[in-house]
């Protein structure tokens, strides 16, 4: 009880700075427009052609304006040595990794509530009647993507090149996760059904149930030593 | 056999030996920097402790 | 002692890879359907084995300096994974040039090559983190972590394959089941193998001894700086 209210007391730090200032949510819901904009101009596709690949679209637009998100969780912390008191607090590594982890989880999915609607307007995609799974779809995947970023933002927090090694290190990894996020969403999409392609859920549930154990094991290493 | 065959069987074992003798060469080169490094740095301790006598 | 055994594997290496070669070009003969190219196989696989074993057994060693916080295993760590990282190179260039021959593309993102592509990124990633932090001890401990996770996820990523239907060739050694190799042709890829794995320690050998010697060199550094 007391790890999910120390938790609950970090993410609500974050959360209110994060409502206060309005900067993350801001900086990646217009990279996440930018990015559709790109992308008008890479594909000129058919309806029918565009609804194959929406899947992945979208899932490439949650990841990289969710990593600007994620790159922040830590490094904000640098700034009058708050990572230290932080670090020195009661607060378990486990605790400020997790409180972190709930913060910008909630933070993404605000991202990708907008950017969603928004995709289908500029692509002309209609989405599927059963919105509600491909909600559950966002969640789970959201949260492989989370959980990963969050740990290696933890990782490279102190390095010089932070924004450039995060990537790098953090796309390879969620590639299970990509992948079964992108296969059910592009289901659900063109109208298919879950129960045919319960692997992907299986998968997406796997890896996140798996790194997030391993991330919490072993973050107070990372952290601090 | 068709020569293109031959051809590319070549250039696969030909990749292959190549990245083997460059990463051997690179090896071969950190190993004479690290060398060169360490009797530097054996320098700069010995003459520390000679001006510190 | 340990010159002798670097030595030692090498030349024990290399004669059964001289060896293997005369066997590989001149006695087994041409597979039926792809012909001459199959001859890659003989280094496509072993090397893609010893990758994977190497990327694994630096996990163990990096969980070895976890516990004893010993940086020899950080050595040893790093040395496997950069030889497992040549290997991987290797195998996913002679993959392409024999897929160039067999399905008439130079690349596919089939899963097993996909997962294969995917853990040599992570790898790369693991030494530019490793170039990035100059105290030894915390690019020890995260290259450990790193380490871990990537074998970690490299399972969830090998396992797409199982549920994919795959464009790469079905199994073709007899422990994966599936269709073997007719026996002769079978023995020189274990022997390739061997000598592989020798290669691959001898250089391990040398590599971790390079690593240790850093150690040193950054020991004097801050000895002479003191004063």
């Amino acid at each position: 009880m007391r790890f999910l209210r120390q938790t609950w007391a970090i993410a609500a730090k974050d959360l209110r700075s994060e409502i206060r200032g309005k900067e993350a949510v801001n900086a990646s819901v217009s990279f996440a427009l930018v990015i559709l904009l790109l992308f008008s101009f890479a594909f000129d596709l058919e309806p029918e052609q565009i609804r194959d690949i929406a899947g992945g679209l979208l899932w490439l637009v949650f990841t990289f304006a969710g990593t600007l998100i994620l790159n922040r969780s830590f490094a904000r912390e640098l700034v009058n040595d708050c990572l230290d008191a932080l670090l020195a607090s009661p607060v378990s590594g486990a605790q400020l990794f997790f409180g972190k982890c709930v913060a910008n989880y909630v933070l993404i999915i605000v991202v990708e509530c907008i950017s969603l609607p928004v995709f289908a307007i500029f692509y002309n995609v209609r989405l599927p009647q059963r919105l509600a799974l491909l909600f559950l779809v966002m969640l789970l995947g959201t949260w492989g993507i989370t959980v990963i970023g969050t740990l290696f933002s933890a990782m490279t927090v102190n390095l010089r090149l932070r924004e450039l090694m995060l990537p790098t290190l953090v796309y390879p990894m969620l590639i299970p996760a990509l992948v079964g996020a992108i296969e059910l969403s592009r289901v659900l999409i063109n109208g298919g059904s879950l129960a045919e392609n319960m692997i992907w859920f299986r998968i997406l549930v796997a890896f996140n149930v798996i790194f997030t154990i391993l991330s919490l094991a072993l973050v107070e290493i990372v952290l601090v030593g | 056999m068709s020569p293109q065959n031959y051809t590319f069987m070549f250039f696969g074992f030909t990749v292959a030996w190549l990245i083997v003798i460059g990463y051997v060469i690179s090896i071969a080169l950190r190993e004479k920097n690290l060398r060169k490094e360490l009797d530097r740095v054996k320098r700069m301790v010995e003459e520390g402790e000679q001006t510190r006598r | 002692m340990r010159l002798k055994i670097i030595v030692t594997l090498t030349a024990v290496a290399g004669l059964i890879l001289a060896w293997n070669l005369y066997r590989i070009f001149l006695q087994v003969p041409d597979e039926a359907n792809q012909g001459a190219i199959f001859r890659i196989i003989y280094f496509h696989v072993p090397a893609a084995i010893t990758s994977f074993t190497g990327f694994y057994i630096a996990m163990f060693s990096a969980i070895g300096y976890l516990v004893t916080k010993d940086l020899r295993f950080d050595s040893i760590a790093a040395s496997v994974n950069e030889v497992s990282l040549a290997l991987a190179s290797i195998t996913l260039c002679t993959g392409s040039i024999w897929g160039r021959i067999i399905w008439g593309i130079w690349w596919t993102w089939d899963p097993r090559l996909t997962s294969f592509f995917v853990c040599w990124l992570i790898y790369v990633g693991y030494f530019m983190l490793r170039r990035a932090i100059d105290d030894p001890t915390a690019r020890a401990r995260l290259s450990a972590v790193l380490s871990i996770f990537a074998c970690v996820d490299i399972v969830l990523v090998w396992k797409s394959i199982e549920w994919f239907r795959t464009q790469h060739p079905g199994p073709v050694l007899e422990i994966r089941g599936g269709g073997g190799m007719a026996p002769g042709m079978e023995a020189p890829l274990w022997w390739n193998f061997l000598a592989l794995l020798m290669l691959a320690t001898a250089l391990i050998l040398i590599r971790t001894r390079q690593e240790t010697m850093k150690l040193e060199i950054d020991a004097l550094r801050r000895h002479a700086h003191a004063f």
